[in-house]
């Protein structure tokens, strides 16, 4: 199901069990900015051409085109610059951790991650937000505007205790002597 | 050089650095290699044809009567 997506530092026999964005829906509420600025474009042009009808003959013509193209240019940029913040913000879920992976502009990138033994428990915040607090230690995740939280939280709650049964087996054949 | 060509080259230059930036993103931190792919494609398309476009668009405006007309 994940095998087209790959992440820095993953080990070779690692399953992705989930991967995760933020919901779409914040994705077009940012876009909202961008067909805003287009409107906004439509509408400057429509506003001079009213103004002046024998603007197409006159020499700011060509500058209005001018001015127009330039902010097409900004905004194509600016539309790939939302893209590239939601794209690269992700949490991956593997069957060994949770990998979270944090883009903030174009300088500040975290990779931090959190081995499922070490989980004591997941919260559901708010809506769409989901807490994965670790045992003993200050470190913590947090799922912001996911789609389907309910699901992710017993996703991760069942990985988690699958990975307790395992390693309480594996110290059980330790304290047994490797029977 | 006139001024104005300066001030257009420093807004292209400015246009192509923030796109090297996205560029290198798109490609170096991809976690889809398909969809980074598409998206390295419209991004390159759309940007050639602007910036060409744009260009032209500079050329044709006739900037000395622009200044003339305005007291400059």
């Amino acid at each position: 199901m994940f095998e087209e997506i790959n992440f820095p530092g993953q080990h070779e026999q690692e399953k992705i069990i989930l991967f995760l964005r933020r919901h779409w829906f914040i994705f077009l509420m940012r876009i909202i900015l961008i067909l805003i600025s287009i409107i906004a474009l439509v509408m400057i042009y429509f506003f001079f051409s009213t103004d002046d009808p024998n603007l197409k003959e006159s020499t700011y013509y060509n500058l209005l085109l001018f001015g127009e193209s330039l902010a097409t240019l900004f905004i194509w940029n600016f539309f790939f610059i939302m893209w590239l913040d939601f794209y690269l913000d992700a949490w991956i879920v593997t069957d060994e951790r949770i990998i979270n992976i944090e883009q903030r502009g174009f300088f500040t990138r975290k990779i931090s991650e959190l081995k499922l033994t070490k989980i004591q428990d997941a919260t559901l915040l708010n809506y769409g937000n989901i807490h994965v607090q670790t045992a003993g230690e200050k470190e913590h995740f947090v799922f912001i505007q996911i789609p389907d939280p309910n699901y992710v939280k017993s996703v991760i709650v069942e990985l988690q205790e699958k990975e307790r049964v395992s390693e309480e087996k594996e110290l059980g054949k330790i304290i047994r002597g490797g029977k | 050089m006139p001024l104005i060509s300066i001030f257009y080259l420093i807004l292209v230059l400015v246009y192509l650095a923030i796109g090297a930036a996205i560029i290198f993103h798109m490609l170096y931190y991809r976690i889809n290699r398909k969809v980074a792919t598409v998206m390295f494609f419209i991004y390159s398309t759309g940007g050639i044809i602007l910036l060409t476009s744009n260009f032209f668009l500079f050329r044709i405006v006739n900037w000395y009567n622009i200044f003339s007309d305005s007291g400059f």
